[in-house]
């Protein structure tokens, strides 16, 4: 009855039996749980690793100086480059942060600072995450009803509106936990002094969030570069320059890419890994820019 | 009797009360409710010009309640509600025609956790003065030295007055956060436990700073350490279950309580 061993009178043999032993089934069940919980980060990081691995041996070898100085080339023509997806990205990826900063900011500060636990905080909180959740093909397919047809087109403004839509939830919701975070005892101790809750917020709440803000705002743009299903609806595509006016089809990396991997054409083909491989390091950098942050804040 | 030789040590009577000093904020038939649960009931105590009145109780008994009174503090939070009066200059800070925003430029509170703004030293001491009044910077200068000096920190922070306030040490940030209460000149200062977060040299200097202030400002501060009441104030109140039970000269209240109840807590009984 080796089971019943533990279970017999202490007195039997104290000094013989170590107080300190684990029990063996416990120790088996947490090298378990163990094994298991590192061969899933594995496969995890393992697929990833892939996938970079992949982007930077396909799209490093397509990368030339006429990515970046030649706009993408017609059907069956050779060379080209990026340029003019690039610089689209770049402007409707701009655009979209600069009409949602604003709002996401206002939205989460009044939930966290105004709103809190009261009737329209709730309605407004369940449908940002509503909003954070919606398939982003549903919210081009919105823009394309509420803009495209109105002025008389695809066009740029189109697409940063689509893209600002899908900004705005991530910012609300990063702004209002960050301002959160902020101890009450910062914004009584401002109360204290005579502040009314606007100097609070502007002079001592957001200051004390500011770094977490300024990350969620990277992430939204992060986020917001590689949309492709918004922009299908709004902004489309350009095979050329696209005009200065962003009227028509604003040409950009993540719709480039989707066509061109696509295509039949090889060189298509090799311009949509190196256009992969752009995003994806530009979102990296994006990341980095983020953690730098955080640090930086921290440490001050 | 033992609670005579308990105190005497601590320093009690320093400075005797002065009872005849005018009363500077007068509390009548206070009561406070969070939510539907009553904390203060039926409160009348007179506060003294330049004073040290020391709140002391259990946990639970009211006392903080009570000092986030004064400046309405407890008004951020929408379930809690005060009925009665507290007279400060002539008028029921109570009523809802007083801007809360100036009666609290003239109630200045230090709180338990040292609160920096996360913020230069020197914008910490000058963001209550900038509040309400347009100095030219030269103003704004003196007036942040004459603070933090009267705050016992002017000679630890004068050479790094644009670094932040978060990179003080503990018992440096409260001094801090005295200072900028100070710097707007208000005529009543609370104190919400100010030392329990400190370390026991950071508390002797906070309450050596108590004692001066005294000179210019008329003090309030709750406290769970009896010696600390004995030592540094001049009357006390001592509160049990949302009620005042007996308020006197701390010397009173420590030797020669009229109730038995705060003779039992002095001595260490119960609470």
């Amino acid at each position: 009855m080796a089971s019943t061993a533990q279970a017999a009178p202490a007195a039997a043999a104290p000094e013989i039996v170590a107080w300190g032993r684990v029990r063996p089934g416990r120790r088996i069940a947490d090298r378990l749980l163990k094994v298991l919980c590192v061969a899933f980060t594995v496969l995890g990081v393992f697929v990833l690793g892939w996938i970079l691995a992949m982007l930077l041996v396909r799209g490093v070898s397509a990368l030339s100086p006429a990515i970046f100085l030649q706009p993408t080339p017609g059907p069956g023509s050779s060379g080209g480059g990026l340029a003019n997806a690039m610089l689209g990205s770049l402007i409707l990826t701009m655009l979209g942060i600069v009409v949602a900063t604003p709002v996401g900011v206002m939205a989460g500060t009044y939930l966290a600072e105004y709103g809190r636990t009261s009737k329209l905080a709730s309605v407004v909180r369940f449908i940002n995450d509503v909003l954070l959740s919606a398939p982003s093909i549903l919210i081009g397919l919105f823009v394309y009803t509420l803009l495209v047809p109105p002025l008389g087109g695809y066009s740029g403004w189109a697409g940063a509106v689509a893209l600002a839509i899908i900004a705005v939830p991530v910012i609300v919701r990063t702004t209002e936990d960050m301002l959160r975070i902020v101890p009450n005892g910062l914004r009584e101790a401002g109360a204290a002094l005579g502040a009314p809750p606007s100097i609070v917020i502007r002079s001592i709440t957001w200051r004390a969030a500011r770094a977490g803000m300024v990350t969620g705002v990277i992430l939204a743009t992060a986020r917001i570069a590689g949309e492709t299903a918004p922009l299908l609806f709004t902004a489309l595509n350009n095979q050329f320059w696209f005009s200065p006016t962003l009227m028509g089809g604003v040409s950009n990396l993540p719709v480039t890419i989707f066509q061109f991997a696509l295509s039949p054409y090889e060189n298509w083909q090799q311009l949509a890994w190196a256009g992969a491989l752009i995003i994806t390091a530009a979102i990296l950098g994006l990341s980095i820019v983020a953690r730098f942050v955080i640090k930086k804040d921290l440490a001050r | 009797m033992n609670t005579v030789s308990a105190f005497s040590s601590a320093g009690l009577g320093k400075t005797t009360a002065d009872a005849s000093a005018p009363v500077r904020v007068a509390v009548r038939n206070l009561d406070f409710y969070y939510g539907d649960a009553q904390a203060l009931k039926g409160i009348d105590l007179d506060f003294h010009d330049r004073q040290v009145t020391a709140l002391i109780g259990p946990s639970g008994c009211g006392k903080s309640t009570l000092l986030r009174v004064f400046n309405r503090i407890y008004s951020l939070y929408p379930e809690q509600r005060a009925s009665g009066e507290v007279i400060l200059d002539g008028r029921n800070i109570l009523s809802p025609s007083i801007d809360v925003n100036e009666l609290r430029s003239r109630i200045g509170m230090v709180f338990q956790k040292p609160t920096p703004f996360p913020m230069s030293i020197y914008d910490n001491v000058a963001f209550g003065m900038r509040l309400y009044e347009r100095l030219p910077k030269a103003e704004v200068e003196v007036r942040v030295e004459q603070a933090l000096r009267k705050a016992a920190l002017w000679d630890e922070v004068k050479d790094k007055l644009k670094q932040s306030g978060m990179g003080l040490s503990g018992g440096q940030q409260q001094r801090l956060c005295i200072a900028r209460t100070v710097a707007q000149g208000p005529e009543v200062i609370l104190f919400d436990e100010p030392t329990s977060a400190l370390d026991p040299i950071s508390t002797g200097k906070i309450e050596e700073l108590i004692e001066q202030l005294r000179a210019d400002f008329t003090i309030v501060i709750v406290t769970h350490n009896m010696q600390q009441a004995a030592r540094i104030s001049q009357f006390t109140a001592f509160m049990y279950l949302g009620e005042l039970v007996e308020f006197a000269p701390t010397t009173q209240i420590f030797m020669n309580p009229a109730k038995k109840q705060t003779q039992d807590y002095v001595t260490g009984r119960f609470g």
